[in-house]
């Protein structure tokens, strides 16, 4: 063992963590580079060095970009990758509260302490783990997406039926386009643009950013509380809620690594199990959702968890357990190395030396992230609004073609981002949409199949419920669904004892009950649409997206009476400008439409010269302009390069300009 | 208005005139119609660095996946025809897809230029199934109709016809229950949730020790499987897997065609390559652009329709 650690410390291997770790951070911070991407970047590269330096390099930028999701995450509400969604609920809330140095400390502290016990269990677990994670068939992945989606009762904070209704779209949004396992064409209306469906990674970044840069431009004040004074890194606090949370560290890392073993669910189902488990049994104030560093710190101990769990199947199995895995297999493959139970139990020097060099990397993420991060705070904190909103713009906009190298989805993106902010202002939250957006196909697929084998063997209630793992995690299910109602249930059975009526609770006015059935009308005619269109589908593809369909429309139904009856409105009516919050999405869509012609530097300066008109409050002299505009198109011209030629995306060349 | 046209025109063929000398002009770019990871980019993968060796350019490998590689192939007559772009088919894919809906191509709009190799089909089971030879699976299928339940990756895809052609040529009636990627299905495969699996050789070279081959789909024995008989030895007549190959786009001159034609099949010839190649599991063919493409294609046609519609995924 301690020549393996020996060989994992030379001095290259250090250094190509170090690079990699880097690497891997910023571009995990970048919405919309994900993880899988960054990894598959450097694939070529690896090419030319010996298979454990390979691996060194590949683990560490992968481990790093998960991290670095985080950024964007805490400082943009932006989810960079999709393993930090949950770290979205209170980490900006903190950021906005003016602690986003804290929040960035806390995410680096229990990135480190997630990532170290995966590698551990990595090390020192793996091949029983792994045959542990075969155990999964489709039911149980049936169900666990189903758990998954058993969330919306805490995060819905309030309005459970919005919540459900919310999930029900993300459903069937994520219907849309060709369905692997039911191999068939559903929802595209005809186009041949839907054909790819809505991109999951794209959606998120609109549904997420886009309202929150709607919001940036439409009052004066800031994006963030600016602290009083720079406060270094606020180590020793971060410290402290570590160790008040130790137990939902722990907690949260072992999720992580289980669900990190587990093919097909990944990084961002593991932080999401992780947070609601963590709300659960939090206490302690401001309340999960509104910036408790719990939820920060079980979501991010959770996802990069993921990385050294993923890694058990992957090296034992020959089964990626993330989709980062499977690139890191294929490169593996292409280097002549076969994984499989024989390189792990005849104790290959290749494992044990890569296992180290994940531990070596996972350290030097702590003072990596700590310095991008204090960076990152600060440039967010001090930019003006009139030179921020262009920047994350552009980032969201490139940062959404680069997934699938897609215009499409782009401009999908953009079209979530308003969906998303009207999602907001009549109180369905985005986060549910989201849910129902990635568990959906996760739910469907394991549905499908499940059924199929419980059709062929004629015992369809086995099959579902007769499974000892699947009822362990109904029961899951069912506590995750009612938990959250507890302290209702429990306030209303004291307060009959005690002889307390419930006070009446004044009703809205006429116009927000009419503002709520409209907005719960027009989801029903969604719901209408997609029962309608799934007709003529063979009877596989349209099971399931039909039933989802129906549940959408009874629970339109429930939530109009709920309305009518008890007068309860839930909605958004921030102040603020109208004309300046449309001309967001008009400005994005028009840089997206644009690209072909002039390229994607052009447009994004076209973008910026409207967006900073838009952004700008305060009167600002003529040469500040000048400084603030030509920074913001030196940053867009700054981007592309970076994105063409070193992260190698194929964008497209305009028309007019090259760039 | 008349002379920016006449440029345009001039342009265009000082283009084509140029796009005609040669190719490999510069780096090419290679996209693949779906995400990294998969069988696809693993040998594009493989060959960057042979056709490095032998043409001093590189192969840029990028991805656009989405639809099933439909999203890809639609775009494909768009793109610049001077040899810079290539990108990668798949079969069934391209045959199957645009009979089933409008997904933006048709067969025809794809100008395949050469396809250089297959995944042999091959039924598998779990290292500890009960089934040691494939007479012993086909038995239970034909006392236990339905039951015999096999994984595979998709719906309409080669794993799914080869399982349907099967059950008609034996004359028995299996289960099919797609998951998403090959993957996917080995996994549960590995983990007895299934009985076995309608997989590919690629897929179990990872799986040895894991995974027992029944049968592979080659006309003979697969170098990386010297145990597993082929099903010609078993008496069935079924050579056949998912096929890989380059096209171009349509506005590729006749020589830029064939010059890519005769680059991958450089490639193709390379001993050491071909080594690589088997070791991964993969079958090398040699159909290059012309007749013996379009007799190709036409007969793989013959082939997946009728099983397509057996299978329900055609109307």
């Amino acid at each position: 063992m301690l020549g393996y650690l020996l060989a994992a410390l030379s001095p290259l291997n250090i250094a190509l963590a170090l690079v990699g770790v880097s690497a891997g951070t910023i571009i995990g911070a970048i919405p919309g580079l994900t993880a899988t991407m960054a990894v598959a970047v450097l694939v070529p590269m690896t090419f030319a060095m010996a298979p454990e330096s390979a691996l060194i390099l590949l683990g560490a930028i992968y481990t790093g970009a998960i991290y670095g999701g985080a950024y964007a995450a805490i400082l943009l509400n932006t989810p960079g990758t999709p393993s930090s969604i949950g770290t979205t609920f209170d980490g900006y809330p903190m950021a906005k509260k003016g602690d986003g140095d804290l929040a960035v400390s806390v995410a680096s502290l229990a990135s480190l302490a997630g990532g170290l016990i995966g590698a551990i269990a990595l090390l020192l677990l793996a091949p029983p783990l792994a045959k542990a994670a075969l155990a999964f068939g489709p039911v149980e992945y049936f169900w666990l997406a189903v758990f998954g989606l058993s969330l919306i009762a805490a995060l819905s904070t309030g309005e459970f039926l919005k919540g459900l209704i919310g999930a029900a779209f993300g459903i069937l949004i994520a219907m849309i386009g060709v369905s692997e396992v039911g191999g068939a064409v559903r929802f595209t209306f005809g186009s041949t643009t839907l054909l790819g469906g809505v991109e999951t990674v794209s959606a998120l970044i609109g549904l997420y950013c886009v309202p929150v840069l709607i919001e940036l431009v439409a009052r004066p004040d800031r994006h963030l509380d600016k602290p009083a004074e720079t406060r270094g890194f606020r180590l020793p606090e971060a410290f402290a809620i570590l160790l008040r949370e130790k137990f939902n560290l722990i907690r949260s890392s072992i999720i992580g690594t289980l669900v990190g073993i587990l093919p097909g669910a990944g990084g961002s189902i593991a932080a999401l199990v992780a947070y609601s488990e963590a709300r659960r049994s939090g206490k302690g104030e401001p309340a999960y959702g509104q910036g408790n560093p719990g939820g920060i710190v079980a979501t991010e101990s959770a996802n990069n968890a993921t990385v050294g769990g993923g890694f058990i199947p992957t090296l034992v199995l020959g089964i990626p357990g993330t989709p980062p895995d499977a690139v890191i297999l294929g490169a593996l493959l292409v280097q002549g190395v076969r994984t499989g139970p024989s390189l792990f139990s005849q104790g290959s020097s290749i494992v044990y030396t890569f296992i180290f060099g994940l531990f070596l990397a996972t350290i030097l993420m702590l003072p990596v992230g700590l310095m991008i991060g204090r960076f990152a705070y600060g440039a967010i904190v001090r930019a003006p609004k009139a030179g921020l909103v262009p920047v994350v713009a552009f980032m969201t906009v490139i940062g959404s073609f680069a997934i699938q190298n897609n215009l499409t989805d782009a401009g999908i993106m953009v079209v979530m981002g308003v969906v998303g902010w009207l999602a907001n202002r009549r109180g369905f939250s985005v986060s549910p949409i989201v849910l129902g957006l990635i568990l959906g196909r996760i739910a469907e697929e394991g549905f499908v199949q499940s059924w199929t084998i419980g059709d062929a063997l004629g015992n369809q209630w086995a099959q579902f419920f007769g499974r000892p793992l699947s009822m362990a995690i109904i029961a899951l299910t069912l506590l995750s669904f009612v938990y959250p109602f507890v302290p209702q249930v429990k306030r209303i059975v004291r307060d009959h004892r005690a002889g307390i009526r419930a006070p009446m609770l004044k009703r809205a006015g006429g116009a927000a009950i009419l503002r709520d059935c409209i907005a719960i009308g027009v989801m029903a005619v969604i719901a209408l649409t997609f029962l309608v269109q799934s007709h003529h589908l063979m009877a596989e593809a349209a099971a399931f997206p039909r039933t989802i369909a129906i549940a959408m429309l009874v629970f339109c139904m429930l939530a109009v009476a709920k309305v009518l009856f008890t007068g309860q409105v839930s909605e958004d009516l921030s102040a603020g400008s109208t004309p300046r919050r449309i001309a967001v999405p008009i400005a994005m869509g028009l840089a997206v439409a644009l690209v072909p012609y002039t390229g994607f530097a052009a447009a994004g300066i076209v973008m910026s010269l409207i967006l900073m008109a838009v952004a700008a409050h305060d009167r600002l002299s003529v040469s500040s302009w000048i400084k603030l505009g030509l920074s913001v198109a030196v940053i867009m011209v700054l981007f592309t390069v970076l994105f063409r030629d070193l992260l190698s995306v194929p964008l497209p060349r305009g028309m007019l300009f090259r760039l | 208005m008349k002379r920016i046209a006449l440029l345009a025109v001039a342009l265009g063929l000082f283009a084509g005139a140029a796009a005609a000398e040669d190719f490999p002009k510069g780096p090419v770019e290679y996209i693949i119609p779906f995400g990294p990871g998969g069988e696809s980019d693993v040998s594009a993968r493989l060959q960057q660095p042979f056709f490095n060796k032998l043409y001093g350019q590189e192969f840029v490998v990028t991805y656009k996946p989405g639809g099933g590689g439909a999203v890809a192939w639609s775009q494909l007559n768009s793109m610049a025809g001077d040899g810079s772009v290539i990108m990668g088919v798949n079969l069934p894919h391209i045959i199957i897809q645009p009979k089933q809906e409008n997904v933006g191509f048709t067969t025809e709009d794809i100008t395949s230029v050469y396809i250089f190799h297959y995944t042999p089909d091959a039924i598998v089971v779990p290292a500890n199934s009960p089934y040691k030879t494939l007479a012993d699976l086909i038995a239970d299928a034909k006392a236990h109709p339905r039951e015999v339940i096999f994984a595979g990756s998709g719906k309409g895809t080669g794993n799914h016809l080869a399982q349907v052609s099967f059950d008609k040529l034996v004359g028995m009636a299996t289960t099919y229950v797609p998951f998403k990627g090959t993957g996917a299905a080995v996994t549960a495969i590995v983990g007895n949730q299934v009985k076995a699996g309608w997989s590919y050789t690629t897929a179990a070279v990872g799986q040895q020790g894991q995974l027992r081959v029944l049968a592979v789909a080659t006309e003979e024995r697969h170098p990386a499987f010297p145990e597993a008989p082929t099903f010609k030895e078993l008496g069935f007549n079924v050579v056949s897997g998912a096929y890989r190959g380059i096209a171009v786009p349509k506005t590729a001159s006749e020589e830029m065609r064939k010059k890519v034609s005769d680059a991958i099949a450089a490639i193709n010839a390379n001993k050491e390559f071909r080594q690589k190649m088997i070791d991964a599991g993969f079958a090398l063919v040699d159909i290059p652009y012309g007749k013996e493409m379009d007799a190709f294609m036409a007969a793989r046609a013959e082939e997946y329709i009728p099983a397509a519609k057996a299978a329900g995924v055609l109307n």
